[in-house]
C-alpha cells in the first residue's frame, strides 16, 4: 500500500508541474493567435485590428493574470475557446476528436497488437522454420517504415486509383452519426485504410517483442518439465509460455494506451481524419493556447493514469513487488 | 509562397478512374463546391468580421459591400449595394447612391440607415474590424470624419482632407443590418448564426464538421439569373487532400499551393485545370539602417547579383512570374508601367554576376583581412543572414538561390530559416538584416506604395512589413499626397512613373517575382470558369477577393454532368 501511496503522491505532483508547464511552454513559444491569422491573410489586417483580435482571445493582459485566470478556469474544467475554431469551446473539439481518435488508434493498437502477439508466438515456436526466417524480418522491415510513406501509399493506390476506399474523414457527410448500422459499417469502411496505415508499422514491434521473450522462456526448465510430463504442444505453448511471455507486453500495451489520445498525426493528415493529432498540429501552427493547453493536460492525464494501471499490474502480477511493499 | 504540403513529393500519383460527385445533388439543387480555407472542422460562426475563420466563406457570397472593385478590368467594376458613386470636386467627400429595393435575407429592406449604422457601429466598437478608416483627431491619421444619410437611398462620407482614393477603403466596407446587430453588444464574440446578409447565398443548411452549405437567399435580386443553388463548403485541411477531391469530383473550386501541378494535377482528370495569374511581388526588404545595405552601390550590386532566371524556373518551380522592373511592384501592376521612362533601369533586373563584382570593386567592397570574403571600405567585415520562415518551401530555395549568387561574387551572405512565429515576431524591431517578404495586392499601386514608405511604419518596434527596408523618401511621399488629391488618371500615371523611377535610383528594396495567385478548377460540372483567355475577373475564391462572387454567378452547370 506505502508503494501504491507513493507513486500515488508522485503522479500528482506531475500532474500539478504538467499544469504549470502546460500553461508555459505554448506562451514561449514566438507569435500568438493573431500572428498566424495574420500571416494567412498577408497583411490585409491592420494593427489595429490586430490587437483587437487580440483582445477578443482574451490574451493581451500580462501573463501572471492570464495563469490565474487559467488555474481559475480549470478548477472549473473550463478549457476555454479555441482560436483555430472560434468561437468554439475547446472542450468540445476536444471532445469531438478524441472519440474518433480513440477510435482510431484504439482499433489500431488492438489490432496491432493481436496479430503481433499471435504471430511472435507461432515464430517463437517454430523459430528457425519458414514462417520465422521469412516473417519476422518483414516485420521488423515494416515496423521501420516511416507513417507518411505507408500512409501516402495506402492513399494514392486504395483511395485515388483504384477508388476502393474513400479520400478521408471519419465517415460520409451525408450520413447522420447513430448507433445504426448503416453509420457503424460506414464509419469502419472510412477507417480501414487509417488503421491499416498505422497497423502496418507498429505490429512487427509486438511480434519481435513476443518472439524474443518466448523464445528466452522456451530454454526454462519448467518447459522442459512440461514437456517431460507428456503435456500437448498446444498447452505447453498457450498455457506455460505464451502466458508467461505476455506480462511484459501486457505493461507496455497499457504504456502504449497511455499514449493513444497524442492522436496519429500523420495518419489523420493524410486521410482527412478528425482526430487529436491533426488538431493538435493546426492547434501548435496557430498558437491556439487554450486547444495545446487542454490537450496536454488529457496527455498527461492519460499517460499517468495508464502508468498507476500499469503499476498496480505490476503489483497484482509481480508477487515479489507485492511481498516486499507488504513489509 | 503558400506553404506546399510536402507529403506530396516524391509519390507519383496514378491516374485516376471517373468521378462520383454530381452537379446535382439529390434533391435536384445546383451545388458549387468550393475551399475557401483550410479548417480541422467547421464551427457555426458565420461573423462576417471573424478574421479567423468565418469571413472567408460568407464575405461576397452572404455580405455585399458597396462596390466590387474589378482589378483585373479597372473600368468595368461592379456596383453592388451603390449603384454609383461620386467624389466631390473639391475631394472632401464620397457620396454612394445606394441600390433600390434590396432586401436582406429576412425581408427587412436596405437604406442608408443600414450604412449609417454601420459606420457608427464600427467607431463604437474599435475592436471589431468593420474596416472603415476613421479619422482620429489625436493622432492626426485616420481618413474618414463622418458619415451623413442625405435621403433613404443616398449617404455621404466626409474626409478629413482631400482624397481621390478614400473610395478604395469605404466601397469595399459590408454593411450590416441594423435590425439584427444593433443588440449586438460584442460583436468580435458575436457567432452570427441566423447570417442575415443581401448576398446571393445566405441561408445556411446541412451544416456539420464535416460542411456546409449556404444557400439561395430567397429575397435576392439575381436570383432569376443565378443557376446556383447552394454553395457547399466542405472540410478539408491538406493540399494533397483538396487536389485528390478536386480530381475525383468532390471540389469544384479551389486555390491551393501546387508544386508541380503538370505532373501531380492536370495528368490526373481532363476536367482538372488550373491558372496562376501573377499576385503581388516578392521582394528582398534590406534593412538599409545598417552597413552595407545603406549604401546604394552595394544594393545596387546585390541586385545585379541574383540569378532571376534560375529563381524563375527552379527555386519556385517555373509557377512565378517574371518582375521587369526594380520598382518593388510586378505584373499584377503591369498596367501602371511607363516601359519607355523606366527601361534605363532594367540593368539592375539583369543577371550580371561581373558587373556585379566590379561595381563592388569601385565601391572599396573588397576583402582586406584575407579571409576570402568581401569587407566593407572601413575594414569590418561584411557577414549577414536573410531569413526565411521554414518550411516555405518556394521562399527558402529562392534565399538558397541568392546566398550562392552572393558568395559568387565574394558577399558572405547566408539563408537563415527560422519557425514562421519566430520569423513574424523578429521584423518589428527593426534589426535585422535581410528578410525575404510578400508584396500587397490592391486596386491600385499607391497603397503598396504608401504601405511601403510610410513613415510611421518605419518606427523601430512598430515597423511593419512593408516598410522595412526603413529608408524614407520624401519625394515619393509628396509624390503619394499628390496622387490622392487629384481624380486626374492621366496625372495620376505620370506621378506614379516618377513614384516608380525613385524607388529604381534609391533600391530600397530588391525586386524577385510575383507570386503565384492559386486557383484550380474542374470543368466537370460547371463551365464558364475564368481562363487566361477569358480573364473577366481575378479568378481566386480566398477571402480578400471580392470579385469572388461574381466569378461565381457567372458559372454554368453543365446538364447531366456527374
Amino acid at each position: 500500500m506505502r508503494f501504491l501511496m507513493r507513486r500515488l503522491g508522485f503522479y500528482l505532483a506531475a500532474f500539478a508541474v504538467a499544469i504549470t508547464l502546460n500553461f508555459f511552454i505554448p506562451r514561449w513559444m514566438p507569435g500568438d493567435p493573431t500572428t498566424r491569422i495574420f500571416l494567412g491573410l498577408r497583411g490585409k489586417l491592420t494593427p489595429q485590428a490586430m490587437d483587437a483580435l487580440r483582445a477578443s482571445y482574451g490574451y493581451d493582459g500580462n501573463l501572471w493574470d492570464q495563469f490565474m485566470v487559467y488555474l481559475g478556469n480549470l478548477a472549473h474544467l473550463d478549457f476555454g475557446v479555441s482560436t483555430t475554431n472560434f468561437p468554439e469551446p475547446t472542450s468540445s473539439l476536444l471532445f469531438y476528436s478524441a472519440v474518433w481518435t480513440l477510435l482510431l488508434v484504439g482499433l489500431a493498437t488492438a489490432i496491432s497488437f493481436v496479430i503481433g502477439i499471435g504471430m511472435g508466438i507461432y515464430s517463437a515456436w517454430n523459430r528457425g522454420g519458414f514462417f520465422d526466417s521469412v516473417f519476422t524480418p518483414v516485420n521488423v522491415m515494416l515496423n521501420a517504415f516511416t507513417p507518411a510513406i505507408v500512409a501516402l501509399i495506402l492513399f494514392y493506390a486504395f483511395s485515388l486509383q483504384w477508388r476502393l476506399f474513400p479520400l478521408g474523414r471519419a465517415h460520409d457527410l451525408g450520413i447522420e452519426p447513430a448507433l445504426t448500422f448503416e453509420f457503424i459499417i460506414n464509419v469502419l469502411y472510412h477507417a480501414t485504410l487509417p488503421v491499416l496505415s498505422i497497423v502496418i508499422v507498429t505490429f512487427g514491434s509486438w511480434h519481435l517483442g513476443m518472439r524474443n521473450t518466448m523464445i528466452g522462456l522456451l530454454n526454462e526448465d519448467f518447459v522442459a518439465l512440461a514437456k517431460a510430463k507428456g503435456l500437448s504442444d498446444q498447452r505447453i505453448r498457450y498455457r506455460y509460455v505464451a502466458r508467461n511471455a505476455i506480462l511484459p507486453q501486457i505493461t507496455a500495451l497499457a504504456l502504449t494506451v497511455g499514449y493513444v489520445l497524442g492522436g496519429a498525426l500523420i495518419t489523420e493528415y493524410v486521410f482527412n481524419y478528425p482526430g487529436l493529432g491533426k488538431f493538435t498540429l493546426s492547434a501548435i501552427q496557430a498558437r491556439d493556447y487554450s486547444f495545446i493547453q487542454a490537450q496536454l493536460l488529457l496527455l498527461t492525464a492519460s499517460v499517468l493514469i495508464a502508468n498507476l494501471i500499469s503499476d498496480i499490474l505490476n503489483l497484482i502480477l509481480d508477487p515479489r513487488l507485492r511481498s516486499r511493499t507488504q513489509e | 509562397m503558400k506553404k506546399i504540403g510536402h507529403l506530396l513529393a516524391g509519390v507519383a500519383m496514378v491516374g485516376i478512374a471517373a468521378g462520383t460527385g454530381a452537379a446535382f445533388a439529390d434533391d435536384g439543387d445546383v451545388v458549387l463546391r468550393l475551399m475557401p480555407r483550410h479548417t480541422d472542422a467547421h464551427v457555426e460562426n458565420f461573423n462576417p468580421y471573424n478574421y479567423g475563420g468565418p469571413s472567408g466563406y460568407v464575405q461576397d457570397f452572404a455580405y455585399e459591400p458597396l462596390w466590387i472593385y474589378n482589378v483585373f478590368h479597372p473600368d468595368q467594376d461592379f456596383p453592388a449595394l451603390a449603384t454609383s458613386y461620386d467624389i466631390s470636386d473639391d475631394l472632401m467627400s464620397v457620396t454612394y447612391h445606394l441600390r433600390e429595393g434590396v432586401k436582406w435575407s429576412d425581408g427587412e429592406d436596405f437604406t442608408a440607415d443600414d450604412v449609417v449604422f454601420t459606420f457608427n457601429y464600427s467607431k463604437e466598437h474599435p475592436d471589431f474590424p468593420i474596416g472603415f478608416d476613421h479619422y482620429n483627431t489625436e493622432t492626426d491619421s485616420g481618413s474618414i470624419t463622418g458619415i451623413e444619410k442625405v435621403d433613404d437611398h443616398t449617404v455621404t462620407f466626409t474626409l478629413n482632407k482631400p482624397d481621390s482614393l478614400a473610395h478604395y477603403n469605404i466601397g469595399i466596407v459590408f454593411p450590416l443590418p441594423e435590425h439584427i446587430w444593433s443588440s449586438v453588444d460584442d460583436p468580435k464574440n458575436f457567432a452570427n448564426v441566423d447570417n442575415v446578409a443581401t448576398g446571393p447565398w445566405t441561408q445556411i443548411t446541412d451544416f456539420s464538421r464535416g460542411s456546409f452549405q449556404m444557400c439561395r437567399n430567397p429575397y435576392y435580386r439575381g436570383n432569376d439569373e443565378n443557376p446556383i443553388d447552394c454553395l457547399m463548403f466542405p472540410q478539408l485541411s491538406g493540399n494533397e487532400q483538396v487536389i485528390a477531391a478536386i480530381t475525383v469530383g468532390d471540389l469544384d473550386w479551389a486555390g491551393d499551393g501546387m508544386t508541380d501541378p503538370e505532373i501531380t494535377y492536370t495528368p490526373k482528370s481532363e476536367y482538372n485545370h488550373y491558372w496562376l495569374p501573377p499576385d503581388g511581388d516578392t521582394n528582398l526588404q534590406l534593412n538599409t539602417t545598417k552597413k552595407p545595405f545603406s549604401d546604394l552601390a552595394f544594393r545596387q550590386a546585390m541586385s545585379m547579383a541574383i540569378d532571376r532566371p534560375t529563381i524563375l524556373e527552379i527555386s519556385t518551380f517555373g509557377l512565378t512570374t517574371e518582375t521587369p522592373y526594380p520598382v518593388g511592384t510586378g505584373k499584377f501592376f503591369e498596367a501602371w508601367f511607363d516601359d519607355e521612362a523606366l527601361a534605363p533601369y532594367k540593368y539592375l533586373m539583369e543577371y550580371n554576376p561581373e558587373a556585379a563584382a566590379a561595381k563592388l570593386d569601385e565601391a572599396g567592397y573588397t576583402d582586406q583581412d584575407g579571409d576570402g570574403w568581401r569587407d566593407n571600405p572601413d575594414g569590418s567585415p561584411i557577414d549577414f543572414d536573410m531569413r526565411v520562415p521554414s518550411g516555405w518551401t518556394d521562399w527558402v530555395n529562392t534565399l538558397q538561390t541568392v546566398s550562392e549568387n552572393l558568395q559568387d561574387i565574394g558577399v558572405n551572405a547566408k539563408l537563415r530559416t527560422m519557425e514562421e512565429g519566430a520569423w513574424f515576431d523578429g521584423y518589428p524591431t527593426g534589426d535585422y538584416d535581410v528578410y525575404i517578404m510578400w508584396g500587397e495586392t490592391h486596386a491600385t499601386p499607391w497603397f503598396i506604395y504608401k504601405s511601403m514608405f510610410n513613415p510611421g511604419s518605419m518606427i523601430p518596434g512598430q515597423v511593419r512589413e512593408q516598410a522595412m527596408h526603413q529608408m524614407r523618401i520624401p519625394e515619393i511621399e509628396t509624390l503619394l499626397e499628390e496622387i490622392a488629391a487629384t481624380t486626374d488618371v492621366s496625372e495620376q500615371h505620370a506621378k506614379m512613373t516618377e513614384i516608380h523611377k525613385l524607388v529604381a535610383e534609391n533600391l530600397p528594396v530588391l525586386s524577385m517575382f510575383a507570386n503565384p495567385s492559386w486557383y484550380q478548377y474542374s470543368t466537370r460540372r460547371f463551365t464558364g470558369w475564368v481562363t487566361p483567355e477569358n480573364p473577366y475577373v481575378r479568378p481566386m475564391m480566398h477571402g480578400g477577393v471580392h470579385e469572388r462572387v461574381k466569378h461565381a454567378l457567372s458559372l454554368k452547370p453543365i446538364e447531366g454532368a456527374q
